[in-house]
């Protein structure tokens, strides 16, 4: 204390810092930064055994599904290895090695949302600490390398070494060289994906072509899937793309998994399994190579946000063409005037602001449209002739998507939502504003996907399902419309894009998004057991009585919570307010 | 001869087609308490990036405390302290914990790092909230912490963008007394800030940016008498003048010299 107030502040010894230091201050950052994440405030005592016991639990319910998701590719990759040996088939290594790399690529991209629960963390700022490049470009590979895609891909590559060294003890070692060096080169193939995926994503324009691209990808690699796997071989449907990998064996030799098999492969021949070694060697320091460029620039202080530059178009001055634009508007405004407006005036100011937001959003119109997609190849391909059935699964499909936004209809407005709470407003109207936002989305896409099904059915769907299917999506959304609105007033979550998975999850918010997904798939699931009843009783009229009251218990239960709105927001002001507005 | 803390030379950056920031030439002596002025989107933030070393900039240089920055980013920054514009705090640390990591990463030796992180706590009144986490921090806190995180190696030169916004006024009075002593012992704080009254009261020399071109320079005895601006101009009146009187004269204006701000009287009159 006395040193500082004394203003001695003294500079730090000239050395250089030793590299061990900071790279253990970093390690030690981010184990702070998972601990704290998993125990949130460091509770005491009981709290704390709570808190642990709670993070076990939902580890147990929710790890076996990952443990199945990853047990299958690393056992399969060590028997796969084992049978290419063993059964004499040596071209198998490569397309396997390749296969890995996918899988490894795969859970990369799709495991960025598990990783990022833990992680809070923006490597990138650590450019503003004393560091050189060289050891920035360290910690830059390590971070975060004990993320799920390097460990299912290890584990696999350690499972081919081992099925490798079982067929053939003689090629356990090399193997076990080899493949570790492919797993190196792995890691910076992945990094230097990411690393430019970054800088290219920061651009709105190629985000949304990447969307579409990566749309069109699955929507294609669907449609591929069932063309080529009609529904009565639904079994082996995926032999087609092992029978890709197995005629690609060529092509391989001259790329990484090709240098990775014929090195372990020709360990009888020293020289070829040296050369072939080398061009691993060299894969792995060229995509070392591509990845330190990317962030060369970044520790540079390379500005990846296009802000500027937009901000920069609209400060661009305009100010001689503002006012006729103003006065445009304002003619325009008083030619409407006299105009009957369809909704009162806070609904339609609310209506126009989800409007212009929806409309701005191109990823997400690109992510509504892709189910309908699937509807239409599940309906030519597993569903053909099946219309009758597929119709309530085709709605509950594309339902599935866009019902999820209403439990949090306050979140991406953030700190926005004061407006709301300022304004001499009823809340309720604003509720419904975005209620009717959401319920046009819902209605465009559920009746879309009606129509396609209806269209592309050989025979007539019967009128008695129509009906049953009608009762039972407005009770779908009726449900989900009163709880998700219930939700979005009680437990809302901020939701800013691009870090939606770096927010902290509250026992609160957990548990309700439990009860979310259970009245999510309950509510839908209810048409399986209602469908089994028809035909039980031979019946088709029966889904129609079922639904039907549940249709009118539902959409009452939401009248009932929007009479009560003003109220119910008013008695959770305080966890509405800390949630939303905390700057 | 008097060392220059900093010094650049036809600093520009280009977003695109738009320059934030265009041929500055700062030139801030060592030890001066040193102020950059300038309107929204003048490219103030830009340039204390360009000199923190967190944005690279298009062309130009910058030395600082006689370093190039491009050269040797690692040495300079081990001189320099930041408080950033977004504050780069780690929310899911304490103050604490994200204070020992900032110290061992400027190389403070672990003894040190403790003892300074105790002191920075107890000076900035954080070290009741020890078991909070950062992202709990009210605004003010979340400034405060920024302040003590740049300030625990003992830089030789300070940037702090927004210092005190948000910062309550007996805090506010603590930091400025904090700076006011590392002057005192040779340090040269550069500030960016809105507040003109807590400029003048402190710093002793100022710079102005508009539009990405810096348009005045000196100390404010020499801005008062009209000889700082860039484009030679002098100033009207030979009054002392408040600093926002030279401010508004400065920037007040568009590139044709006309008044940028509309009359009152003419807008918004339907205004109570």
């Amino acid at each position: 204390m006395a040193e500082l107030e004394a203003g001695k502040l003294v500079p730090s010894s000239a050395q250089e810092i030793p590299a061990r230091v900071q790279v253990a201050a970093v390690t030690w950052l981010r184990w702070r930064i998972f601990i704290n994440s998993t125990f949130r405030r460091r509770p005491a005592g009981a709290r704390q055994a709570v808190g642990l016991a709670f993070a076990i639990l939902v580890r147990i319910i929710v790890w076996p599904f990952l443990a199945m998701m990853v047990i299958g590719p690393i056992g399969g990759s060590g028997f796969f290895a084992w049978m290419a040996i063993a059964g004499n088939h040596p071209q198998r290594l490569a397309p396997l090695l390749a296969a890995i790399t996918l899988l490894w690529l795969f859970v990369s991209i799709n495991g960025q949302n598990v990783a990022a629960v833990v992680s809070n963390f923006d490597p990138s700022s650590l450019t503003r600490f004393p560091l050189r490049f060289g050891r920035y470009l360290v910690l830059r590979t390590f971070i975060g390398v004990l993320t799920a895609s390097t460990i299912v891909g290890c584990l696999a590559l350690l499972a081919a070494a081992v099925g490798i060294g079982v067929a053939k003890p003689a090629l356990a070692l090399p193997a076990l060289v080899v493949l570790a060096v492919y797993a190196l080169m792995n890691i910076f193939l992945m990094r230097m994906i990411g690393a430019w995926m970054e800088r290219w994503l920061a651009n709105r324009r190629f985000r949304e072509v990447f969307s579409v691209l990566m749309a069109l990808t699955v929507v294609g690699f669907q449609f591929l899937n069932f063309q080529r796997a009609p529904a009565r071989a639904l079994g082996g449907r995926s032999s087609w793309v092992l029978n890709i990998l197995h005629s690609s064996g060529s092509q391989l030799h001259w790329l990484p998994p090709g240098f990775a098999a014929n090195a372990i492969l020709q360990v009888s021949h020293p020289f070829a399994a040296l050369a072939q070694f080398t061009g691993l060697l060299a894969s792995t320091a060229v995509f070392a190579a591509v990845f330190a460029i990317r962030l060369h620039k970044q520790f540079l202080g390379e500005y990846l946000s296009e802000g500027a530059s937009r901000r920069a178009n609209e400060r661009s001055p305009q100010r001689n063409s503002a006012r006729p634009q103003q006065a445009g508007a304002v003619a325009k405004a008083a030619s409407t005037e006299n105009v009957r407006p369809a909704f009162p005036p806070i609904v339609a100011a609310c209506l126009r602001k989800e409007w212009l937001t929806l409309r701005g959003n191109g990823v997400q119109l690109i992510g509504m449209l892709t189910p309908l997609f699937f509807v239409v190849i599940l309906n030519r391909s597993v569903f053909a002739g099946h219309s009758t059935y597929f119709l309530p699964g085709a709605i509950a499909y594309v339902l599935f998507g866009v019902l999820a936004g209403l439990y949090n209809i306050f979140g991406a407005d953030g700190l926005g939502v004061q407006v709301y709470l300022l304004a001499p407003v009823r809340l309720r109207d604003v509720i419904v504003a975005k209620n009717l936002m959401s319920l046009a989305v819902i209605i465009a896409e559920a009746g879309l996907a009606w129509v396609l099904v209806s269209m592309l059915a050989r025979t007539p769907i019967p009128l008695a399902t129509q009906i049953s299917t009608g009762l039972w999506t407005i009770f779908v959304i009726g449900v989900n419309l009163a709880l998700g609105t219930m939700r979005s007033i009680q437990t809302p979550r901020r939701f800013v894009p691009g870090q939606a998975q770096r927010r902290r999850i509250t026992p609160t918010n957990r548990t309700s998004g439990l009860l979310i997904m259970l009245v999510l798939f309950g509510s839908m699931a209810l048409q399986f057991p209602v469908t089994l009843l028809c035909r039980y009783f031979d019946d088709p009229w029966l889904g129609a009585w079922i639904f039907g009251p549940l249709a009118f218990a539902a959409v009452a239960a939401y009248a009932l919570l929007l009479h009560n709105a003003d109220r119910f927001i008013l008695a959770h002001r305080d966890v509405f307010a800390e949630e939303l507005c905390k700057t | 001869m008097t060392t220059l803390a900093i010094d650049t030379a036809a600093l520009t950056r280009r977003f695109g087609e738009f320059t934030a920031v265009q041929d500055v030439n700062l030139r801030v002596d060592a030890g001066q308490f040193f102020g950059f002025l300038g309107p929204n989107g003048a490219g103030k933030s830009t340039t204390i990036k360009m000199l923190t070393g967190l944005l690279a900039p298009t062309s130009g240089s910058i030395r600082i405390l006689g370093e190039d920055l491009s050269q040797n980013s690692a040495e300079v920054k081990r001189q320099i302290g930041v408080v950033p514009e977004g504050m780069a705090l780690f929310g899911r640390l304490t103050a604490e914990e994200y204070l020992r990591f900032v110290g061992r990463m400027y190389g403070l030796d672990r003894a040190t790092t403790v003892q300074r992180t105790q002191e920075l706590l107890e000076f900035m009144q954080l070290a009741d909230e020890r078991k909070k986490l950062i992202t709990d921090f009210s605004h003010g806190m979340q400034k405060k912490l920024a302040m003590a995180a740049a300030v625990i190696h003992g830089p030789r030169v300070l940037f702090l963008d927004e210092p005190f916004e948000g910062v309550d006024a007996v805090a506010a009075g603590t930091l400025k007394a904090m700076l006011q002593r590392m002057i005192a012992r040779g340090a040269t704080v550069f500030l960016t800030s809105h507040v003109l009254e807590i400029v003048e009261r402190l710093c002793t020399h100022v710079a102005i940016i508009h539009r990405g071109q810096l348009v005045a320079q000196g100390s404010l005895e020499e801005l008062r008498a009209g000889q700082a601006r860039a484009d030679g101009a002098s100033s009207s009146g030979g009054k002392q003048r408040s600093l926002e009187e030279i401010f508004l004269e400065i920037v007040g204006t568009d590139r044709e010299g006309n008044p940028a701000a509309t009359a009152p009287e003419q807008e918004l009159s339907w205004l109570s």
